[in-house]
């Protein structure tokens, strides 16, 4: 199971960065939340974190999405020690999506009024 | 505590110094945030004689509880003040992310008091609030200056800390003092009406940008989460809301102009040829749009992103709106897509409201049209549909060069400059909106009776069940005006919580968020007394029942649909409604009931 991104779609609402953080810490916190979306001027980019790594890469660069050059820590998934994202603020613990559990029930794709997000078996 | 952060943050700018308060448990309660909390402030700390454009003039920008929780269309934020433009009471709405970032960073209200000696901006991360130089900045368009607050933070923050921020600020126009400059935020939202930009500007402040790591809390998390789910599916089977979430207000000005109530030319007609195109609202969608644009927690995206294909218009801008369309478009003569376009982007950029921007515009049109305002002193031969004239002299008013420093004043002091005050298409020197009041009655009541003056968003639009009926359209304005207080207290958007559909849902949020057992007469009770309270700040500011008033050619012409608008018959039911006098002041028994004894103290 994956969850499939479908940035056209996204609206930047953000109401996903609210449903897994109320998911995963009872309250509203974008920072604390598994997937984060980047505002661009002319779209918006769903990402969801993934594993954690411990260096810096040396990849870091521009990355074309629709045209729009982009940072390419944004467009990364991993959680790492340079970026502020997926990372708790206060303890700088990583953070990666767990699907919401067993069963998996990512709430973000529930809550996700766009499409944008979608379940692939 | 629950939704609210319970924090004020207290920014002198004549000081350069800040502070934070608590906010006291009965504020909250009794006027729950956004528009309540914020008018609390103002009329406890502003004497509503000063001049809105000095120093002792504040800002305040005030979130409610529901800002930041992710309660479907409620991450708006007021930005309350006295107004430069009707001197009444300021208290536009605006949505995107600024709202929900200031909670995060910990804050309910921001107020700004004072006046910095220099340009300045502002910077909020939690609790670390800096002013910085903004010489930098001055002069520059609004997202160009968004731009450069970004690429400025580059150097101390990563992409997606910056992409975070949240940024407000104002263009050349606030600079400028034009009176009706607006406050731009998140690349293309506004805080439009009553000219609040120039306040930002007098205080030479352009730019506010804020993030927070902080969180909003929620009383009953499983009840709130059920009660977003069964909203969403319920969003999902709604008509109403299925065509906002396609065409935004696309499909408002076509549908105006076919039943003849659109603003056209000054508001001497109200339908415009050049808008039958826009009967089939695809026609807008298919040419301009980039993509759909959402505040922040709201699964509808009504806003849309728009491009037209002109160098000398680069980039994209949100909008334009049915207002906008209406007011800078058929209302100025003109009904061009691209044109209304290029008009819509200049005052984003610029930094003005597009509405009394609009309705000043067409006022000097129809004055040069008629010869009582000379070319020469204009500079162009300014007639109805010159677009060319108009874009120029659109800059020039955001600069106040040559006439435009007279448009900066606002098509009122035009109108009263070339002694045909009636000319001016505006109320308590405010624009008038989009619908043609002789279309429904009670808009027209609606608008007099607004107390920021000519604008929509403070009451419900009757086209709603019930509301049809004019023997009953005093009673439903007074009702709707109480009721929307409480949606802009929340903040829930105007757009999607007004008319019946959704006033039920406004209790269920208010109580699953804050765990305080509201009411719905309690609620109604709340929206009455922000209504009074601004009706006494206006009274102690000099405005009385003469600015209840209609343009003459509302009252007296029949321009459209063969009717005019009976304010005189109206107003005293309304008055009589509201407890009022027949001047309009709120009798003593009326105050003691909402516990406004005090505040209205001295009024007469």
């Amino acid at each position: 199971m994956r969850i499939k991104i479908d940035h056209t779609k996204c609206t930047g609402c953000k109401l996903c960065e609210v449903a897994c953080s109320l998911q995963h810490t009872e309250a509203i916190n974008p920072w604390r939340s598994r997937i984060r979306v980047f505002i661009g001027e002319d779209f918006c980019l769903p990402v969801i974190a993934g594993p954690y790594t411990e260096a810096a890469c040396n990849a870091k660069g521009i990355v074309m999405v629709d045209g729009m050059e982009m940072d390419g820590c944004v467009v990364c998934r991993a959680s790492c020690p340079v970026k502020t994202a997926f990372k708790e603020p206060d303890t700088a613990i990583p953070l990666k999506c767990d699907f919401c559990g067993e069963p998996p029930d990512p709430q973000c794709v529930r809550w996700c009024e766009a499409d944008a997000l979608t379940i692939v078996n | 505590m629950f939704g609210w952060k319970g924090k004020i943050l207290r920014i002198d700018l004549s000081r350069g110094n800040c502070s934070v308060e608590d906010i006291a448990p009965d504020v909250r309660t009794d006027f729950i945030g956004g528009r309540g909390m914020g008018l609390k402030v103002l009329f406890d700390e502003v004497d509503p004689l000063i001049d809105p454009l000095g120093p002792q003039n504040k800002l305040i920008f005030s979130t409610g509880p529901l800002t930041g929780t992710g309660a479907p269309a409620g991450g708006r934020f007021i930005v309350v003040s006295k107004s430069p433009l009707s001197g009444a009471i300021a208290n536009p709405c605006c949505g995107g992310y600024f709202g929900a970032n200031l909670k995060f960073a910990g804050y309910d209200l921001l107020i700004i008091e004072g006046k910095s000696p220099e340009p300045v901006y502002i910077f909020i991360k939690n609790d670390l609030v800096e002013i910085r130089p903004a010489g930098n900045l001055w002069g520059k368009w609004t997202t160009e200056t968004e731009r450069q607050i970004r690429s400025d933070m580059m150097a101390e923050s990563d992409a997606w800390e910056i992409n975070n921020m949240s940024i407000v600020t104002i263009g050349p126009a606030g600079e400028n003092l034009v009176k009706f400059a607006c406050l731009m935020a998140d690349g293309g939202r506004a805080a439009g009406r009553s000219g609040l930009g120039a306040v930002m500007g007098s205080k030479n402040l352009k730019a506010i940008a804020a993030t927070g790591t902080g969180e909003v809390t929620i009383a009953d998390v499983d009840g709130f989460k059920n009660a977003v789910m069964e909203f969403l599916e319920e969003g999902r089977e709604n008509k109403a809301l299925e065509k906002r979430r396609m065409w935004g207000t696309w499909s408002l000005p076509g549908r105006a102009n076919k039943t003849g109530t659109q603003a056209a030319l000054n508001f001497q007609t109200g339908y415009s040829e050049e808008f039958t195109k826009y009967e089939d609202p695809a026609y807008i969608r298919d040419r301009i749009r980039v993509r759909d644009e959402a505040c922040f927690g709201c699964p509808f995206a009504c806003s849309k992103r728009s491009r037209i294909a002109d160098p000398e218009y680069p980039g994209t801008t949100k909008g334009p709106e049915h207002e906008s369309m209406a007011l800078l478009g058929s209302n100025c003569g003109f009904g061009g897509l691209d044109d209304i376009c290029r008009a819509n982007y200049l005052c984003n950029e610029l930094g003005m409201d597009t509405i009394t921007a609009g309705a000043t515009f067409s006022c000097a049109m129809e004055l040069f049209e008629e010869g009582y305002l000379p070319e020469k002193d204009i500079g162009y031969p300014l007639k109805f549909g010159n677009t060319e004239a108009m874009f120029e002299l659109m800059k020039k008013t955001a600069l106040r060069r040559d006439f435009g420093n007279l448009l900066a004043e606002g098509g009122k002091a035009v109108a009263e400059k070339y002694n045909h005050p009636e000319l001016y298409m505006g109320i308590k020197g405010m624009g008038m909106p989009a619908w043609h009041p002789q279309g429904f009655e009670v808009i027209g009541l609606q608008y007099a009776t607004n107390n920021v003056g000519g604008c929509h968003t403070k009451a419900t639009l009757p086209f709603y069940e019930g509301r049809k009926d004019p023997a009953h359209g005093v009673e439903w304005t007074k009702k709707d005006q109480d009721y929307i207080a409480v949606v802009d207290c929340g903040v829930l958007c105007w757009i999607i919580y007004h008319g019946p559909l959704w006033g039920e849902k406004l209790l269920s949020w208010l109580g699953v968020t804050t765990g305080i057992d509201y009411t719905e007469e309690g609620l109604s009770l709340i929206g009455e007394r922000i209504w009074n309270l601004e009706r006494l700040f206006n009274l102690k500011a000099g405005l009385s029942a003469k600015d209840d008033c209609l343009p003459k050619r509302i009252t007296d012409e029949p321009r459209v649909n063969n009717q005019v608008v009976h304010l005189d018959r109206m107003l005293p039911e309304y008055y009589r409604l509201r407890g009022w006098d027949e001047k309009g002041i709120p009798t003593p028994e009326k105050l003691e009931q909402l516990g406004l004894t005090k505040e209205g103290a001295g009024v007469k």
